[in-house]
């Protein structure tokens, strides 16, 4: 017979004691089959100030999940950066170099980086928001990539710099709002007019501080993938 | 008219679908995997989501297709060199 070590019967242990304890949880919800937009609407024209109703429930009425949301997404690229770390610094895959991609870039990269800025500054009046204008300023760079094969290559003290002050500064909001409402990334902030670009409270304030970490993770993110380890 | 317009757009979704799951050639059907967001962006666009539409054409058709082209170049350029 074989012989079970006692870490696998623990480990096994709690997760199904974690496995019950869900399940508890889920039972307890009802299927609820009213619509709940309305309702929303409702509260995001009395309460945020913001144009944009999508970016008020992402930010404000759903704020911790999307602090989950931006954990998974770190959690994934520190993954691939554990596989793929022997192939950093090494060559680019792009060996070719193409001339007219090359002198284009130079004058493309500023406004990719500039309409990435406006996406995530309005997105609390227009489509867009800090996911989607930080995922733009990374293309950028995938750009830069692209078109200069190894003349172009990021220094990651400051990436990784910016990542980490982009998300401590997203719980520090949520810690001084606990200080001064008592509850989780609330809003303490004055709410201006609707429609105006300062306005909407914290709303923007959190847009940036996710959008900054989404832009240096993306990057790194490229960046793993196209540098190759041994092309010559 | 729209709604000619989003059946239109439904139908080339599922021919697409079809294509990329049948194709033999990998970066073909990354491609075609990558004309499969921009339809869906349409189709995004058109039910009122633009949220969505945007994140997308950002992902759907921008990074996870360079991705998926550059894993294929690695593998490729692995399997010339051994």
């Amino acid at each position: 017979m074989r012989r079970f070590s006692i870490r696998s019967i623990f480990i096994s242990l709690i997760v199904s004691v974690m496995i019950v304890l869900l399940l508890q949880i889920f039972l307890q919800f009802d299927l609820v089959t009213s619509s709940a937009g309305s309702t929303v609407l409702n509260i995001n024209a009395n309460s945020t100030h913001s144009a944009n109703a999508v970016t008020s429930v992402v930010t404000y009425f759903r704020g911790f999940d999307t602090l989950g949301e931006v954990t998974i997404l770190f959690l994934s690229i520190f993954g691939i950066s554990l596989g793929l770390d022997g192939y950093r610094d090494k060559f680019n895959i792009f060996a070719y170099e193409n001339s007219l991609l090359k002198i284009a870039v130079d004058t493309l990269f500023p406004l990719i980086v500039l309409f990435g800025v406006y996406v995530i500054v309005h997105g609390h009046l227009s489509p867009g928001g800090g996911f989607q204008g930080g995922v733009i300023i990374a293309s950028a760079f995938l750009l830069m990539f692209l078109a200069k094969s190894n003349d172009f290559s990021l220094k990651h003290n400051i990436l990784e710099l910016a990542e980490s002050l982009s998300g401590a500064g997203f719980i520090l909001l949520g810690v001084l709002s606990i200080l001064i409402l008592n509850r989780f990334l609330g809003n303490f902030l004055p709410l201006g007019e609707v429609g105006k670009l300062f306005s909407g409270g914290v709303i923007p304030l959190i847009y940036i501080f996710v959008s900054i970490k989404v832009s240096a993770e993306i990057t790194s993110l490229v960046e793993y993938f196209i540098r190759i380890k041994d092309v010559k | 008219m729209i709604g000619l317009i989003i059946l239109a757009i439904f139908i080339t979704l599922i021919v697409l679908a079809i294509a990329i799951i049948q194709n033999d050639d990998l970066p073909h059907s990354v491609v075609l995997f990558m004309g499969f967001g921009l339809g869906s962006v349409i189709l995004y666009f058109l039910f009122s989501a633009p949220d969505v539409a945007l994140t997308e054409a950002v992902i759907g058709t921008g990074v996870s297709g360079v991705v998926f082209l550059v894993t294929l170049l690695q593998i490729r350029s692995k399997e010339i060199k051994k």
